[in-house]
């Protein structure tokens, strides 16, 4: 059997842009079009994938496509038997497909992450928080040993104190951002000093104001928060589940 | 793709992302967790990838979270106390890596908040909100406007 990867999905008669470099030997990238959907299809090493270079080629293939027109995005890996492309990916999937495409019609993601800047918010705690100061206080002169389970006390105080101020941070940040997108998708991070992860909507057109939105945010809360943003991209996040 | 810096602005957010400029970890938590599926591919044998995603995804709050933060508010705390700190600070940290530590350190804290005394140096009061939150800059605007 010989196998074809896929990247993603656009509409038919897309252009696909010069300069894609695929994660098969031959690193060729095209389209296999059927009834107004296409698949952005590749060749397949003959290894196990999952490599740091086939992670980051499937990436740069669906996110370089994604700058110009809507992509749906595959999860990696995505492989299918060659033959197999329209008679069991496209066609009978068609329906979900097109209607897919055309909600997410001329738009694409970004990803807004922030952390804290650790030293200005522990600060900010230290002050607010009656209970650190205290918990120094018995800690301060002590021996590591000695003192082991008061300071892991004071660090749960710190990232339980650190969590609430990110709770209300990061729905101000939320709030802010959101009107400039279509649509928000926001996740908590796993790390008390990690205040945002949220996937925004945003219309083509919308761009560049979007950007510069952000970029307000960050210089206003940049003694604070460092912020990053990812995008253009595919609209990861943002692909409707199956029905 | 995307440029590092911003145009326009004072490029205060790190951009990335978009055709293969963004890190590993952000590559991964991308295409791996979403994207869609569809039940007829093919099961490929994979390699590598539980170990990125492990990797990539940061162990939820736990002890050694706590031991870190308690160590940098500690070390904090020394930062904080009066001016002329800094010195003080590094001798202590100097003192702690050579494995003296915890008396020592206590009995240069304690230097430190003397020190502190006597240059008077209690500036809670007229020192400055160092956070402008994101809610209260917006207002600021609309007043502004």
């Amino acid at each position: 059997m010989t196998a074809t990867y896929v990247y993603g999905l656009v509409a038919a008669g897309t252009t696909l842009p010069e300069d894609l470099v695929g994660l098969g030997p031959s690193g060729r990238v095209s389209l296999v079009e059927h009834d107004g959907v296409a698949a952005i299809v590749g060749d397949v090493p003959d290894r196990p994938l999952g490599t740091r270079d086939d992670l980051t080629a499937h990436e740069a293939v669906v996110d370089t496509v994604a700058a110009a027109t809507t992509v749906l995005p595959m999860r990696f890996p995505a492989v299918v038997e060659d033959s197999q492309v329209i008679d069991e990916l496209l066609a009978p999937h068609q329906d979900r497909f097109l209607r897919a495409l055309e909600q997410l019609d001329g738009m694409v993601q970004y990803s807004l992450k922030g952390r804290y800047v650790e030293e200005v918010l522990l600060k900010e705690i230290v002050e607010e928080e009656p209970a650190v100061a205290e918990l120094q206080e018995r800690i301060r002169g002590v021996s590591e040993d000695a003192s082991y389970y008061d300071r892991v006390k004071l660090g749960e105080i710190v990232a339980k104190a650190m969590e609430e101020r990110r709770d209300v941070d990061a729905n101000d940040i939320l709030d802010r951002i959101s009107p400039f997108a279509e649509q928000a998708s926001p996740t908590t991070p796993p790390q008390p000093d990690e205040v945002v992860d949220i996937a925004f909507l945003v219309r083509r057109d919308g761009v560049e104001q979007f950007e510069s939105e952000v970029e307000e945010l960050g210089a206003d809360t940049h003694e604070w928060l460092r912020l990053r943003l990812l995008g253009p991209l595919a609209p990861y996040d943002f692909v409707p589940a199956e029905e | 793709m995307t440029v590092a810096t911003q145009a326009g602005g004072g490029g205060h957010v790190d951009r990335g992302g978009g055709g293969g400029s963004s890190g590993l970890a952000d590559v991964v938590e991308l295409i791996l967790d979403k994207g869609l599926v569809i039940d007829i591919f093919v099961r490929v044998s994979l390699v590598g990838i539980e170990i990125l995603t492990i990797d990539a995804r940061v162990v939820v709050a736990s002890v050694d979270t706590f031991l870190r933060f308690a160590e940098a508010t500690n070390r904090l705390d020394l930062y904080g106390k009066g001016k002329g700190g800094k010195d003080l600070t590094e001798l202590t940290q100097g003192m702690m890596e050579g494995g003296a530590k915890g008396k020592t350190a206590g009995v240069l804290d304690a230097a430190v908040d003397k020190v502190g005394e006597l240059l008077g140096g209690d500036e809670e009061d007229e020192r400055e909100p160092v956070r402008k939150r994101p809610r209260q800059r917006a207002r600021e605007r609309e007043r502004e406007r």
